[in-house]
């Protein structure tokens, strides 16, 4: 050391001052040090103690909730069948396109690059998104189902561009013969908030669809089968390391109703997109065959949410296509309600099969002339002749001697003014109208000339499709009156006998014939080769007419709605139809031809040879009946 | 080069204690290395070997001439942390690493170890009964110009921490109890001044540090995360290779700032109280041979290295742990870090060498009765 010479003795003065042992300054810091060091790992050991011991569990759980991941397995939804087993609501897989929430980050630069690539109006998509507002953070917020191919293939491609954006497998319903029987089937929309609170729908989580109508949503729990799950161990990316626990979803049952495909697409192709409704039930036993409300609705379109213009034209006003119009149409029934007069003026011996009036084309009761349909009436009428040609004036009388409370309670008898009590929601009850509905309703008393509008199935009376056909079928099948069933399988639910001796209604029958069958008949046109039907026509006035003009000078919607009901054959009945087709004018020309075409159908199936229509339906049918892997 | 009595006096439950914290460290960087995908074990494995030659380095030489180079050691320090600002290296914003080909330096670590004996060689020259505000101007300046370049890397948490380091010292020296109330006044009033020399990412750790749970999924996410891991440990832990939040990378950083959090959740309340507690012995030895220290210099050379160790436990730990807002200051010889492992082991080395030495004089005393003064540092090195 070139410098030690000078500092040894500083060193050695040091040295011996810090050598005291009692060098009570430095053992203070030191001890205060100490204790301050002892405090600080004091505090880390409590918080350990607070974070591993006392909240341990808590954090065990989040950390397993970090790792572990459940996914939803979703279940197929179950089928619904027709009679013979056809499909007509199945399931296919289709790709949902969704934003998780927690992973987009910035929502609006995601959007401005996702929407060019989707075909899906901007407002739609931050509605949804909007909508979404409370689902928890880690589900994907669907903005698109049933995404095409090409829209899945542009959207894969780009992902790493896209935080958030997911695009699931999820399955989707198909219908392989286009949207049948739209009313009947139903539809599935997203659950929405205030149906996951309720019980019916517990099985469901934000983002399912569930059936919102028809047979969807009365059979939502039977058809939505369990969902299963898959708990898989997770990375911080999300990147799956391996399968924990799986269980697999339990598919819904499948639903094999009593319709018939082919009648069905006959109903529905006869109807074509006129405003009306047909029905077509077993008179043996009350199963439905064919129930077809027009205008249709896609059934598809609901699950994606609808845009304003789609909502709107659902809900027109004129032609309501939302509305069942089989169950929940409330018509006057007009003509088609003189065989239920007639049956009831056997019945109570007002009248006989020889018992005759006559028509002048009116008939006069007080100071009011209540007119027959053909202007210059019919002259001497019997029953046959006033069925077959539709004779007003002769049911004038029957109804006058029968009186207003024998004729409502044949309407009872036959199944009107009440549920039919079909296992669907929203079924009407009609209407029959008595003393003393109208007394409660109007304050006034039943006039006579109410009684002739209701002999001839105007005035007060309303009554749905359905009803129309069951009160045929219990003509046609001797007076039993079945609860309407679509489930195939279900035991025949005998609800009563009409109050009418069988006799009076196979005489009814054989005069009902002679509406098709006469060259009088006003139902000519649906005579059928081959096959005896029977019917009666209907033509209900929808406004109050002073003067009769001609149909073609009227604005449609005041024009008559036009009614038919039959059955077949007469000798032993297996279907009765019942069709209205909303201000579609004479029962006999524009109703009377969907019911001959349904018949006819009916007809075709029960020849032994099928024809080629049903061959291709049944390997359509068997192409879609297995269930597409996923 | 070691006198024979070295080792008799070498304290071995001192060294044991430190032996064992490498050796938690190395098979906890075992664990972080399975989750961040990359075998740091065996490199920290070259940086213990390396450190334990520098460590043993450190022992060899009479700390004493330390204090007479303060003036070389300060130069290199400011040098260093200047040379990073120009041809540093950037990792994700910060540039605090000079590439030397087979190893970065991170100049702010060794800065730390050598501001102490900086500081700790003006306190040796400068002695006083208690020192007031305006007897500290010269030691404050010193402090201030690395401190600055540091902050400026950026680096706040070794920043804080070498004023940290400084502030211990500056106990360590007596300070009056008026400056002392001045000081605390002055460091609070600067509170606000902070703030506003704070980058935006620092803010928001501050931010999320008092409200963790405004955002759970962006900048609250780590401290969360680190929370849950050491909680799901409970009592006994998951066992080695096996916590979840670690190996499944939910943790950030496991090999480096949040090695404690893995440690935690793979062994518990149980390892986790046995590392601190190794720690807390430690530490204690620390100051017990800082208090038995026979000169000044030796004295405040050890309180100062202690104070650096302490204070970057008690950050990290309390970081991991959710007491404190995120800063990047690593757990000494856990986390993974040649520059800090290097840094801490010199550091023991230079406490040993001071314990080692408490004897030496003891018996340089004898010879310098018998021998004269002359022979002072001659006995020393042979």
């Amino acid at each position: 050391m070139g410098n030690g010479s000078k500092k040894p003795p500083d060193t050695k003065i040091r040295l011996k001052k810090f050598d005291q042992p009692e060098d009570d300054s430095r053992v203070k810091l030191v001890v205060y040090a100490s204790w301050f060091l002892f405090c600080c790992f004091c505090l880390v050991g409590a918080r350990l103690w607070y974070l591993q011991v006392m909240q341990g569990k808590y954090f065990r759980l989040l950390s397993e909730k970090n790792s572990v991941k459940s996914i939803r397995l979703q279940p197929y939804r179950g089928n619904i069948l027709d009679r013979s087993g056809r499909l007509l609501a199945g399931v296919e897989p289709s790709f949902n396109i969704g934003i998780v929430l927690k992973d987009a980050g910035n929502i609006e630069g995601l959007l401005s690059r996702l929407e060019p690539l989707i075909d899906e109006p901007s407002m739609s998509v931050r509605m949804k998104l909007v909508a979404a507002k409370g689902q928890p953070a880690y589900l994907p917020v669907i903005i698109k189902r049933n995404a095409d191919w090409k829209t899945v293939a542009r959207i894969e491609a780009r992902l790493y561009e896209l935080p958030g954006v997911v695009v699931e497998v999820a399955p989707s319903r198909l219908y392989p013969y286009g949207k049948i029987a739209p009313h009947l089937l139903g539809y599935l929309a997203e659950v929405s908030l205030e149906q996951l609170k309720s019980e019916r729908y517990s099985h469901a989580v934000p983002g399912d669809l569930v059936g919102k109508y028809g047979i969807e949503a009365r059979f939502e729990q039977e058809l939505a089968g369990e969902s299963g799950y898959k708990r898989v161990k997770v990375d911080a990316r999300g990147r799956m390391i391996r399968v924990v626990e799986e269980k697999m979803p339990k598919s819904g049952q499948d639903l094999t109703l009593t319709i018939d495909l082919d009648l069905q697409l006959a109903a529905e192709e006869a109807l074509s997109d006129r405003p009306g409704a047909v029905v077509a039930l077993d008179p043996r036993n009350g199963q439905v065959l064919v129930m077809a409300s027009s205008p249709k609705f896609d059934p598809s379109i609901f699950a994606n949410g609808l845009s304003r213009e789609e909502w709107k034209a659902l809900n027109d006003p004129l032609y309501s296509p939302l509305v069942n119009k089989a169950i929940q149409g409330q018509y006057a029934p007009g003509s088609t309600f003189k065989p239920l007069m007639a049956a009831a003026g056997l019945n109570e011996h007002v009248i006989n099969m020889h018992s005759s009036f006559f028509c002048s084309g009116s008939m006069r009761l007080g100071r009011r002339r209540f007119r027959c349909w053909k202007k210059g009436g019919h002259g001497r009428t019997d029953l046959y002749k006033g069925l077959v040609q539709s004779c007003d004036v002769y049911f004038y009388n029957v109804g006058l001697k029968l009186g207003v409370d024998r004729i409502s309670k044949y309407a009872f008898g036959f199944g009107l003014g009440k549920k039919t009590g079909i296992d669907l929601p929203g079924e009407k009850s009609g209407r029959v109208p008595t003393r003393k509905w109208k007394y409660r309703r109007y304050k006034e008393a039943w006039q006579k000339g109410e009684t002739l509008n209701y002999s001839i199935g105007q005035g007060f009376l309303l009554v749905t499709p359905l009803q129309l056909s069951r009160m045929m079928a219990a003509i046609a099948n001797g007076g039993i009156l079945y609860r309407p069933e679509y489930v195939l399988g279900e035991p025949a639910d005998r609800q009563g006998t009409v109050p009418v001796k069988p006799a009076i209604l196979k005489t009814i029958r054989q005069v009902l014939a002679g509406v098709i069958e006469d060259p009088h008949g006003t139902a000519r046109r649906c005579r059928i080769p081959g096959i005896r039907v029977g019917g009666k026509t209907g033509t209900a006035q929808v406004v109050r007419q002073v003067k009769r003009k001609q149909d073609e000078k009227m604005a449609w919607k005041f024009k008559d709605h036009a009614l038919f009901i039959a059955f077949a054959p007469v000798d032993d009945p297996q279907i009765a139809v019942a069709v209205i087709i909303e201000h579609g004018g004479h029962g006999g020309s524009a109703a009377a031809p969907v019911a001959r075409a349904v018949i006819e159908r009916w007809l075709q199936l029960r020849s032994p040879k099928p024809s080629s229509f049903l061959e291709r339906t049944a390997s359509v049918s068997s192409m879609y009946r297995e269930r597409p892997d996923v | 080069m070691f006198d024979k009595r070295f080792l008799e006096n070498i304290d071995w439950l001192f060294l044991l204690s430190f032996f064992l914290i490498m050796v938690m460290g190395f098979v906890n960087l075992w664990s972080a290395s399975a989750a961040a995908g990359y075998p740091f074990q065996w490199k920290q494995l070259q940086w213990y070997v390396v450190g334990t030659v520098f460590m043993f380095g450190a022992m060899a030489f009479d700390y004493r001439k330390l204090a007479s180079y303060w003036v070389h050691i300060y130069v290199l320090t400011v040098i260093m942390l200047l040379l990073v600002m120009f041809v540093g290296k950037s990792v994700s914003g910060s540039q605090r690493w000079i590439s030397l080909g087979f190893f970065n330096l991170q100049p702010s670590e060794p800065a730390k170890l050598l501001m102490v004996i900086v500081i700790s060689s003006f306190f040796a020259r400068d002695e006083k009964e208690q020192y007031g505000i305006l007897d500290l101007w010269k030691p404050t300046l010193l402090v201030i110009i690395p401190v600055a370049l540091i902050v400026k890397q950026p680096d706040l948490g070794t920043g804080l921490l070498v004023l940290g380091v400084f502030a211990s010292l500056v106990y360590y020296a007596r300070l009056k109890w008026t400056s002392f109330l001045i000081i605390l006044g002055a460091a609070l009033a600067s509170f606000p001044l902070l703030w506003k020399f704070m980058k935006p990412y620092q803010r928001k750790r501050v931010e999320i540090f008092l409200n963790p749970e405004s955002d759970p999924f962006g900048a609250g996410w780590h401290i969360l995360q680190s929370k849950i891991a050491v909680g799901s440990g409970q009592i006994l832990g998951k066992g080695f290779m096996k916590g979840t939040q670690a190996q499944l990378n939910f943790l950030p950083e496991v090999h480096t700032d949040f090695a404690f959090s893995i440690w935690s959740e793979e062994w518990g309340f149980a390892g986790a109280f046995v590392l601190v507690g190794i720690y807390f012995f430690f530490l204690s030895r620390c100051l017990y041979i800082a208090q038995n220290a026979k000169d000044r210099f030796g004295s405040f050379l050890v309180f100062g290295i202690t104070a650096m160790i302490f204070w970057q436990v008690l950050i990290n730990v309390c970081m991991v742990l959710g007491l404190m807002p995120v800063v990047g200051i690593p757990l000494p010889l856990v986390s993974y870090g040649g520059s800090s492992v290097l840094t801490t082991m010199v550091g023991v080395g230079l406490i040993m060498n001071v314990w080692l030495r408490r004897s030496v004089f003891q018996r340089k005393e004898v010879n310098q009765s018998r021998l004269g003064y002359g022979h002072v540092s001659s006995g020393l090195t042979g």
